[in-house]
């Protein structure tokens, strides 16, 4: 009575969202090609690594706002807790704080967050759009009073120029085997938050209250657990961001993540991860926020206007959603 | 016989509004089927619930295998060894078959998702079941008898020794059920409980050891089966004595208004055939499930249909869609009134308008307000609806006012066919005789009125002729003279034999 077992390949694809996934890379392979013919330049080393550099910070992002998408919600307070973890880091660091310290200090803070929508959207069921509106003006809020409100000064000014620059080369600046640290960091937390995602079961419960809160409820699943769970991992991934901007400017900006959390909504849709939730694959991700740095990093080498870039960034990611509802009304007709 | 392993007394449960159970008692013996029986809103399903630890009791006791428990969670439910497969479907489409099954018990190793071994497991339930299924498959893309049957193997899974099957066989094949069956048999002979609520009464006799009767939220009786008969079963589900008073109002049927020939829209509405005459007022009952709110969308043009003729004053009609029906003059009061029937954040004054903004604007598309008023205050007269103005939001008004909003909408068109689904679900007894005289008034205005109703003794008091439908056909039609509620209830009950297979074993 046991049914065929489907060959590898077949079995490959027959992962839930694996097809979208592979649409993404397909099409960073045929946007990639299409730009190096008009542009040699794109080809040549040192974009590539610039391009792996520029893609980190929306791949780490795109990570957070992936899981909250898969349970069906969405984490608006994403790139204010990235200018918080900015800000708090370098002004701890500004002040001669350790920035191993610094870090961890911004870290709690940034959980606290996570926790707090956790809690709005798991435990009281406020709609999350809302809930995390609110966290996102309070975290942006608390980034620009950590400084009183201005910008902080270099780092190197209160933890000196050696452990200054330890630090901005270890996010930043520096490369490990040729490849840059940026990468590297995204590299270990996609590979982390990639097993928590397939391998355990808080990743089982994320597609499954997704897919459909009452089942998983009727199931035993908790559901606060779980959304709390996705909302911590975006706070995490926020705070990494909020480390690698106060890398690159040596210093903290207030305006530091302005928008992230939409771009890191664009990153997840591009890669089919579905905004309905219930599906999805990091592995998209991945593809998607590589997508959309070729994109950028293409038009700009041919010299494209930035306005044109945020069209065809639009364009595409409106395409993208059209895409997963076209195929899931599809889907659905095939079972009635 | 077995041990008791399930004692439930004294179960009150009330729901905003309702009572759902009222001093409920319920026995379980283990290596016994214990057949879950009564009407629609017997307070079957809301009593499984408690047990399996969806819904907790107001009040009662509960014992399980001997022990008194509290409230219950579903996870503690399903320690304790209860596991329920829900009427409703209630699986994650996206999640695999193994994923769906192990849902909220996965098996890990370190941390680590042992999914092998899952998958594994979910084959072997699944062949002992005899199932034919790859636990890869998605849930979502597999037909609803297959997820059933998944449904039934994630409850069998956790081992359960009392076993709640919520109308398990509405969607399967026969050979399925002859599965299921067989499954049952097994799991009696292991020494499970099996509690089995169905409304397909001639599955019974397969398989169930005793019966116990709810109605009304109560507790009515419990017995061998062996001691009992299909009439006895059915008067003791129906026997209420008709309470109400249902001004009925006599008039002539004038000729043939709707005529709806071999309408097919999907699994719920099959070959369905029936007339409507002027001034007359025709009851549609049925079980849950019937096909009959189906019906009523599809004649609507809600839903959409395969096919069928529906013809209106001897001319056909052809309705894609609901501007359609409306502009025929066929129109529905929906089920639920609060989703489908009003908006009801917006005013009376621009609910009532909403189907009628064709005749209320100029060509620029600007409402007329005077009119609009004009037609509003009508509709207000005429149907008695009890608010200062029709500026108020309809959330302020009762469910029976609500409704009769939900008819104002259409009483401004010389509307032909007034189809009405539960017009009376929800709302009192006052406001209930309301709806019954608002019937009454378009049926002496010469309008065709259908109605369905899930409340016997309403259909018998009100309509003139009763079309009965048991799984999306017809299965009976009565004149309101000669209906009882045994009549009807058989009719309800006559399901295509999809267990003549099992009668063989």
């Amino acid at each position: 009575m046991q049914a065929k077992r489907m060959n590898p390949l077949r079995r490959f694809f027959a992962i839930r969202g694996m097809g979208s996934a592979m649409i993404a890379f397909a099409a960073l392979i045929v946007i990639y090609v299409v730009f190096g013919l008009r542009e040699p330049n794109v080809f040549s080393p040192v974009n590539i690594q610039n391009l792996l550099r520029s893609m980190s910070k929306y791949l780490i992002i795109g990570i957070g706002q992936s899981y909250l998408l898969i349970t069906g919600n969405i984490d608006l307070s994403l790139g204010s807790v990235v200018g918080m973890s900015a800000m708090i880091s370098a002004t701890l660091m500004t002040h001669g704080t350790n920035p191993l310290l610094a870090a961890l200090i911004a870290l709690l803070a940034c959980l606290v967050i996570g926790l707090i929508n956790g809690l709005l959207v798991g435990k009281a069921q406020l709609p999350p759009f809302i809930a995390t509106l609110g966290t996102m003006f309070t975290a942006r809020g608390i980034g620009y009073m950590i400084n009183g409100n201005r910008n902080t000064d270099a780092i190197a000014s209160g933890i000196g120029k050696e452990a200054g620059d330890a630090f901005q080369n270890f996010f930043y600046y520096g490369r490990t085997l040729g490849v840059f640290n940026t990468f590297l960091v995204a590299v270990v937390v996609f590979i982390i938050f990639f097993f928590l995602l397939s391998k355990t079961r808080t990743g089982r419960h994320i597609y499954a209250i997704g897919s459909n809160v009452d089942a998983a409820k009727l199931s035993g699943v908790s559901v606060f657990a779980t959304t709390t769970k996705a909302y911590m991992v975006s706070a995490f991934c926020a705070f990494v961001v909020g480390l690698i901007l106060c890398a690159q400017a040596g210093m903290g900006n207030m305006e530091a993540g302005n928008m992230y959390e939409m771009y890191a909504v664009a990153s997840g849709v591009i890669g089919g991860i579905s905004p309905l939730g219930g599906t999805g694959l990091l592995l998209g991700t991945f593809a998607g926020a590589a997508v959309w740095q070729t994109l950028e990093n293409g038009l700009n080498m041919i010299g494209a206007q930035v306005g044109l870039q945020r069209i065809v960034i639009g364009v595409i990611v409106v395409f993208a959603v059209l895409l997963d509802v076209v195929v899931r009304r599809g889907t659905r007709k095939r079972i009635k | 016989m077995g041990d008791l392993i399930v004692t439930m007394e004294h179960i009150d449960k009330s729901f905003p509004g309702v009572q759902a159970l009222k001093d409920v008692h319920f026995e379980l013996r283990s290596g016994e089927v214990m057949a879950l029986l009564g009407e629609n809103g017997a307070g079957k399903s809301t009593l499984m619930k408690i047990l399996s630890g969806v819904y907790t009791r107001d009040s009662g006791s509960m014992h399980i295998f001997g022990q008194e428990q509290g409230d219950l969670t579903p996870r503690q439910a399903q320690a304790l060894g209860v596991a329920i497969i829900h009427q409703e479907l209630n699986m994650c489409r996206h999640l695999s078959v193994a994923e769906n099954i192990f849902l909220g018990r996965e098996q890990t190793r370190l941390g680590t998702l042992s999914n092998r071994e899952m998958e594994q497991e979910a084959r072997r339930i699944l062949a002992d079941l005899k199932i034919d299924l790859d636990p890869h498959k998605v849930v979502g893309e597999l037909p609803v008898s297959k997820q059933q049957m998944v449904e039934i193997a994630k409850a069998l899974s956790t081992k359960a020794r009392v076993l709640i099957m919520d109308e398990p066989t509405s969607s399967l094949t026969s050979r399925e059920i002859d599965d299921l069956f067989r499954i049952i048999r097994e799991l009696k002979a292991k020494g499970c409980g099996i509690v089995y609520i169905s409304h397909r009464l001639e599955e019974l006799k397969y398989i169930v050891d005793r019966v116990t009767i709810m109605r009304d939220g109560q507790f009515v009786s419990s017995m061998n089966y062996a001691d009992t008969t299909m009439n006895e079963i059915i008067t003791a589900m129906v026997g209420r004595e008709i309470k109400e008073k249902f001004p009925r109002v006599e008039s002539k049927p004038g000729k043939q208004v709707l005529q709806v020939r071999n309408l097919n829209a999907g699994r719920m509405v099959r070959d369905v055939s029936f007339d409507l005459r002027e001034g007359e007022i025709v009851g549609i009952a049925g079980l849950m499930g019937a096909g009959r709110t189906e019906t009523t969308r599809a004649i609507f043009g809600a839903d959409a249909k395969q096919s069928g003729e529906i013809i209106l004053d001897g001319k056909p009609v052809v309705i894609h869609g609901v501007a359609d029906a409306i502009r025929a003059g066929i129109v529905l009061a929906p089920e639920d009134r609060k989703k489908d029937g009003l908006c009801t954040k917006l005013s009376i004054r621009q609910n009532i308008a909403l189907p009628n903004l064709d005749m209320l604007c100029n060509r620029f598309g600007v409402v007329h307000r005077t009119k609009e008023t004009a037609m509003c205050d009508t509709a207000v007269d005429n149907l008695m609806i009890k608010t200062p103005s029709v500026d108020k939001d309809v959330a302020t008004l009762s469910g029976g006012n609500q409704q009769k909003v939900v008819v104002a909408k259409w009483m401004a068109r010389n509307s032909r066919v007034v189809m009405f689904d539960e017009p009376t679900r929800g709302i009192d007894v006052a406001a209930k005789v309301e709806i019954y005289h608002l019937m009454n008034r378009l049926k002496q205005q010469g309008m065709a009125v259908l109605f369905v109703s899930s409340e016997m003794p309403e259909i018998m008091g009100i309509a003139d002729r009763i079309i009965v439908m048991c799984d999306g056909r017809i299965t009976g039609e009565l004149p309101a003279a000669q209906a009882t509620q045994e009549k009807i209830l058989t009719l309800a009950t006559r399901f295509e034999t999809k267990v003549a297979a099992a009668a063989n074993q």
